[in-house]
């Protein structure tokens, strides 16, 4: 049996009479990574949002490992497991590195903070950089401290907004494989918003395709991919 | 900061602070004296910019309330003169906390103006409040023969008094910075500069930036009841907002990422006021000039262009510099 630990229910985000998500359902499975691909404006970041509690659903559910989160704040949700990286890098620009990280891990109430701290900053190869003010880093490195602040506290569901966003293709790849070994080795799900194609079909295990706030297609890789609905609604001639 | 520097440089400061006592005229100490109370005023307002990244223009609420608070105490004969500072200054910072849960969340200049017309409404209620405050007048202070056990005559001598808030400014700084190296700064730091983040790594923003603003208001008050011990009176001109304007001119003059920085200004300021005083009457035209040319080419103030030379000196000496490491690959 499988088991979900994080599970969306007809959820739903409008905006007056926009409706940006309508109805969306969304499962994870334990150490699974779920591709979300779509056009741009197809709801995307607007269910992330939702799941992660930044905005209010008009409707739905959203339960983490059983439970329903629906009605906590981010921060209630955050402490649960819930962790999210951002589209465009959210750092805390003045801080150094380190002291950062620390306090994202104390907040989680990580009885060694200082360790787990230490353990991530290696993990995702920053621990050179642990006195430096995060505004003084490069963007590449952002990205990877953004990440390490969700990482912390070791949350069972992981929700990337665009993590490879402005990497060259080099670094994009580099990112992704080093993604599906981290999500093995520190079992957390991972939710995967991203328009990298290479990478979603790399390394998700299932994939979910929005257009105008509602899903058009979910299932394997190969099977997404061979879709007649998402080649027309969405990858085109990328297909 | 390690709890050894700052035990290091209270040391240093306080003796600093004792050899000037000893060493100058009661002339000189009397303006030291106003620029120490002022420094704390000024630390107070530059700690809600540094940790809240909030700028105040109405701070002389707290400054001016405190005088205000003992003066009426002491009127009433309610408290004691030392149960009425202890009243003032916790009761300023609990009203500020309150105050704080409300104000904190308005972002921006909005802040500015909502601080700028509480303080005003201060100013206003100070000065037609003639019964209790003495309007537009003010009212003297009526102080004891003796506080906290020392005879009032003694510690109203300039030597004495510049040395009570000499240390106090520095107790203060010295208490700040070790409060500020703990994971309140820490925490107070990540709200500042990413609200939404903060509350992604797990932090409620509210209680930590009303925090700021009380703790704030508590060093402002700390200020106000010694300019009211210095003066004996307190007036409504010290709430007024060209009070708050003033503080607000040497924290940026002394610059704010330093802690001392707004302390530093005000002891610019005041050294400014006495010496283009006996020049010019019109002096603040030219500290105006000097505040143009420090926003212009030293943004963070004068303790930030100090700061910058240490660090270019240290980088001379060997030190690697910031930002030009590179991560080992991913592995």
């Amino acid at each position: 049996m499988s088991e979900f630990v994080l599970q969306a229910d007809d959820v739903a985000i409008h905006y007056g009479g926009v409706k940006a998500v309508d109805g969306v359902c969304l499962t994870l499975e334990r150490g699974q990574i779920r591709g979300l691909i779509g056009p741009n404006g197809a709801g995307k970041s607007t269910v992330i949002d939702a799941i992660t509690g930044r905005r209010k659903l008009t409707r739905g559910r959203v339960q983490l490992r059983g439970e329903d989160v629906t009605a906590l704040d981010v921060v209630e949700r955050r402490r649960r497991g819930l962790s999210r990286s951002f589209q465009r890098t959210s750092v805390f620009g003045q801080m150094p590195v380190r002291r950062q990280v620390e306090l994202a891990s104390h907040k989680m109430h990580v009885s060694d903070s200082a360790a787990d701290a230490d353990d991530v900053l290696q993990e995702l190869g920053l621990d050179a950089l642990g006195d430096v003010t995060a505004a003084d880093l490069g963007y590449g490195e952002q990205r990877r401290l953004d990440l390490a602040l969700a990482l912390v506290g070791r949350p069972s569901v992981l929700l990337l907004d665009e993590p490879m966003a402005g990497l060259s293709v080099k670094e994009s790849m580099d990112l992704a494989q080093h993604l599906k070994a981290l999500a093995s080795r520190r079992d957390v799900s991972v939710l995967l918003v991203e328009h990298d194609m290479d990478v979603v079909f790399g390394i998700s295990d299932v994939v979910t395709v929005f257009e105008l706030g509602r899903v058009i297609a979910s299932g394997e890789p190969a099977a997404v991919r061979a879709d007649a609905r998402v080649r027309e609604a969405y990858l085109g001639s990328a297909a | 900061m390690s709890i050894r520097r700052i035990a290091s440089f209270t040391g240093i400061a306080l003796a600093i602070g004792t050899t000037i006592a000893l060493l100058n005229s009661g002339t000189v100490l009397s303006l030291l004296t106003q620029a120490t109370i002022y420094a704390i005023f000024a630390l107070g307002l530059g700690l809600l910019l540094r940790q809240n990244g909030m700028v105040s223009f109405g701070h002389a609420l707290f400054f001016g309330t405190a005088g205000y608070i003992v003066g009426i105490l002491l009127q009433l004969k309610a408290l004691p003169a030392e149960g009425a500072i202890v009243a003032a200054v916790l009761g300023l910072t609990l009203f500020a906390f309150v105050l704080g849960l409300v104000v904190v969340r308005v972002p921006g200049i909005a802040f500015g103006m909502l601080t700028l017309a509480i303080g005003q409404m201060f100013y206003l209620t100070a000065s037609r409040s003639r019964g209790l405050t003495g309007g537009a007048d003010g009212m003297n202070i009526d102080w004891p023969a003796t506080l906290f056990g020392a005879p009032t005559s003694v510690l109203l001598k300039p030597d004495s008094m510049f040395l009570l808030c000499w240390v106090a400014l520095v107790l203060i700084l010295a208490g700040l910075a070790f409060l500020l190296r703990g994971r309140f700064g820490s925490i107070t730091e990540a709200v500042r500069d990413n609200e939404e983040r903060a509350r992604f790594i797990g932090i409620r923003t509210l209680l930590p930036r009303a925090a700021v603003f009380a703790l704030s208001a508590a060093v402002t008050s700390v200020a106000g009841v010694l300019s009211a011990l210095n003066t004996g009176f307190v007036s409504p001109e010290s709430l007024h907002w060209s009070v708050s304007g003033v503080a607000l001119m040497m924290v940026v003059v002394g610059g704010y990422r330093a802690l001392w920085g707004p302390a530093l200004g005000a002891g610019v300021y005041f050294l400014a006021k006495d010496i283009l005083g006996d020049y010019a009457s019109h002096w603040m035209a030219i500290f105006g000039i000097a505040l143009i040319t420090v926003i212009v080419f030293s943004p963070e103030g004068i303790a930030g262009a100090l700061q910058r030379i240490a660090t270019r000196r240290g980088a001379g000496a060997g030190t690697p510099c910031i930002g030009t490491a590179k991560p080992s690959a991913l592995h």
